[in-house]
């Protein structure tokens, strides 16, 4: 008996995952928008989306004109982390080019430069642009540390400097080229995932309300539980080969190292996947209307997991009502996954809070969209 | 036996009543129509008898079970074909015939050689692969049918099939009906085409809600339409029908655009007679024809005095 209501129920189930398999064959946009959109966006974005910043347009206004001078600017270009586009001859003319944008720091070398850098003490003027924070902040570390590094040079036509009592030796772990493309990607993939996943079961499921074919369905025996996981069960699989696919693309295009655990990995992409197929059910469900579907999924998908998931913002940055807020979005749980197996070689001991979270969210939601998915008209 | 039993059934949206107690039962094997202007009431009670809708109040037992208590055994016994083909159009005929019938649980091989005979009994085997929203209205009409009854119920609950669908397309589709009942399946159908109601065994018309009527097509007649119906055209029309309405044996005067509908009671007066009135109050010429009241006289007559009444 238990067997064959099984049988009937699991017959009912393939019965909607097959009809939705021949929905989305009619319609192949659905499969271009699920797996080849993410990858063409993974490419451009982590082409795109770079932190690095490189050959700062800087004016110098040399009013020295020595020899001390003249190294300090060689300095500062002979790393191309700054070029000289402007050479003026007051700090008025070369704050006129800040202004229009033209360079982002202007470099001020005073008279008596020379002279103050024999007998120590020596000052230089930077005047940095701050209507790029991202930008004035990259100036200002790379500024100081070539200044830092130049000092002794210059000084050491006189004396060599005693050494500093400290030494701070800086190493940067798990992604020592500081290259965005390792920070970006895992972002990137959850972002894409998120937006896909919700969008394509908010679609799916109001189409059948808008159409009317949702009323003939609840006509039939087949109960809301073969309905909801008959509906998701072909976008769970389109899902996971969208994981597997930008995964694949990451390595193979921006050389992202997979460090960790791909079972913890795996499961990770799982619940947050399931989370994010009931999400999208929940808004169909409480919109029955495609148009309006699309927008609230765009919106509820898109933001959240770009602002609020640490992607591109880390969240410890983030103020503190948002940051409480951040702790609601899947996203930056699943995040945390994919850059502490990919970059850290992370497993099970570390993440298990974030898998945990994962879980929950994907239960709650799964269980809020099913308590509004009545087979009643009413 | 009854298949359908309805008692004091009633449902309420908000202030509306949209269904408001109804009761009626329905044989096996019996095509019962369900007759009614659009919002008189007719879908919400489909969508109660087919487990869709809580009511409000009164009992339905469907097949043998309580709408209210054990709707999903009731669903299992019936087949249902809502007001706008719910078919999927992307998919071909026959996927659609398959997906419905996996949906009440049939499978392989028995499943594939009831479709085929479907498909033959409802001569859709020509355009089976066809993508179903290609095809023409009255053929969308009967995939949606046979996705209905793929399943043998005993019930089949069909709401305005023939909505949209040209005269020609109708007349096979009510074959296609009548062959259903033929072999013993129930038939609950809704129409506001009058002549379609012909074909049913009882009718019940609705109006605002109530069940007003409800009888075979000939006694419905014979109670709220007797006599003969004369349909008359003519010049100044309009003012001597006031007159012909206190006219002894005229029963019912309805106008209709540029004509008018007499009904008479033939025992005592001639279509002559009324012609002759006509005439001599200066409708001339006078163009009449003299029927057999139809449904559409009973349903006019109905209508007329409910509103009455109401007033």
């Amino acid at each position: 008996m238990v067997a064959s209501t099984f049988g009937r129920s699991g017959g009912r189930i393939l019965a909607i995952a097959g009809k939705e398999v021949l929905h989305i064959r009619r319609d192949p946009r659905t499969l271009y928008l699920a797996l080849a959109m993410p990858v063409v966006m993974l490419v451009l974005f982590g082409f795109g989306i770079s932190f690095d910043v490189d050959h700062l347009e800087l004016a110098v206004v040399d009013q020295d004109g020595t020899w001390a001078s003249r190294e300090l600017v060689r300095q500062f270009t002979a790393s191309k982390e700054f070029v000289v586009s402007t050479e003026s001859p007051s700090p008025e003319q070369a704050l006129r080019d800040a202004r229009r944008g033209h360079v982002v720091a202007v470099l001020v070398l005073p008279k008596g430069f020379a002279r103050a850098v024999s007998s120590g003490g020596a000052q230089v003027q930077l005047l940095v642009d701050g209507a790029d924070g991202n930008t004035a902040t990259q100036v200002l570390a790379k500024a100081q540390a070539l200044i830092q590094v130049a000092s002794p040079r210059l000084a050491g036509e006189g004396a060599p400097l005693p050494a500093p009592p400290v030494e701070v030796r800086i190493r940067t772990l798990f992604n020592p080229g500081g290259r965005s493309a390792l920070f970006v990607v895992p972002g990137l993939a959850a972002y894409l995932l998120a937006i896909v996943a919700v969008l394509m079961t908010a679609l799916t499921v109001a189409r059948e309300w808008e159409r009317g074919s949702m009323e003939q369905l609840f006509a039939t025996p087949v109960g809301r539980m073969e309905i909801v996981v008959g509906k998701l069960l072909p976008y769970l699989c389109i899902g996971l080969a969208q994981v597997l696919l930008v995964l694949t693309a990451g390595a193979w295009v921006f050389s992202v190292p997979i460090r960790g655990s791909l079972p913890v990995l795996g499961l990770g992409a799982l619940l947050f996947l399931i989370g994010m197929l009931g999400q999208g059910l929940l808004i169909s469900v409480v919109t029955r209307n495609q148009v309006v579907a699309t927008q609230v999924a765009t919106l509820t998908s898109m933001l959240p997991s770009m602002l609020l998931s640490g992607f591109i913002f880390p969240i410890s940055n983030l103020p503190a009502p948002l940051r409480l807020l951040s702790t609601l979005i899947p996203a930056r749980y699943f995040v945390s996954v994919l850059r502490g197996v990919l970059l850290r070689g992370n497993g099970l001991e570390v993440l298990w809070p974030q898998l945990g979270a994962l879980a929950l969210f994907a239960l709650l939601i799964l269980a809020a969209a099913m308590a509004r998915f009545q087979r009643r008209l009413d | 036996m009854n298949v359908i039993e309805v008692e004091h059934l009633s449902r309420r949206f908000g202030d509306f009543k949209a269904v408001d107690d109804v009761s009626f039962t329905v044989g096996a094997g019996e095509i019962f129509g369900y007759l009614g202007a659009n919002g008189a009431g007719k879908s919400t009670t489909i969508r109660m008898l087919c487990g869709l809708l809580q009511p409000s109040g009164g009992h339905a037992r469907v097949a043998g079970h309580d709408v209210a208590i054990a709707p999903e055994r009731v669903k299992a016994g019936i087949g249902y074909m809502s007001q706008r083909f719910s078919l999927y159009l992307d998919l071909t005929v026959r996927a659609n015939l398959e997906f419905f019938a996996a949906a009440y649980g049939g499978h392989g091989a028995t499943l594939r050689a009831a479709i085929d005979a479907m498909l033959e009994r409802m001569q859709l085997t020509s355009v089976r692969d066809a993508v179903t929203g290609a095809l023409p209205g009255g053929v969308q009409q009967r995939v949606a049918l046979a996705s209905a009854v793929m399943h043998r119920p005993r019930i089949v609950f069909l709401d305005e099939p023939t909505a949209g669908v040209d005269p020609l397309q109708r007349r096979s589709f009510w074959q296609l009906i009548r062959e259903l009942a033929a072999q013993g399946t129930t038939v609950f159908v809704t129409t506001h085409y009058m002549d379609e109601a012909e074909n049913c065994a009882r009718i019940g018309i609705m109006v605002d809600g109530r069940l007003v009527a409800l009888d075979t097509p000939e006694a419905l007649k014979r109670e709220h339409a007797p006599g003969r119906v004369l349909d008359v055209r003519g010049p100044g029309l309009a003012q001597a029908l006031d007159g012909l309405r206190g006219e002894p044996g005229v029963l019912d005067v309805s106008r209709f655009g540029s004509g008018a509908t007499v009904r008479v009671d033939p025992t005592r007066v001639e279509a002559q007679a009324v012609a002759r009135w006509l005439r001599a109050r200066g409708v001339e010429p006078l163009e009449m024809e003299e029927s057999a009241p139809t449904l559409d006289d009973v349903f006019l007559a109905l209508t007329a005095s409910a509103q009455r009444g109401e007033d």
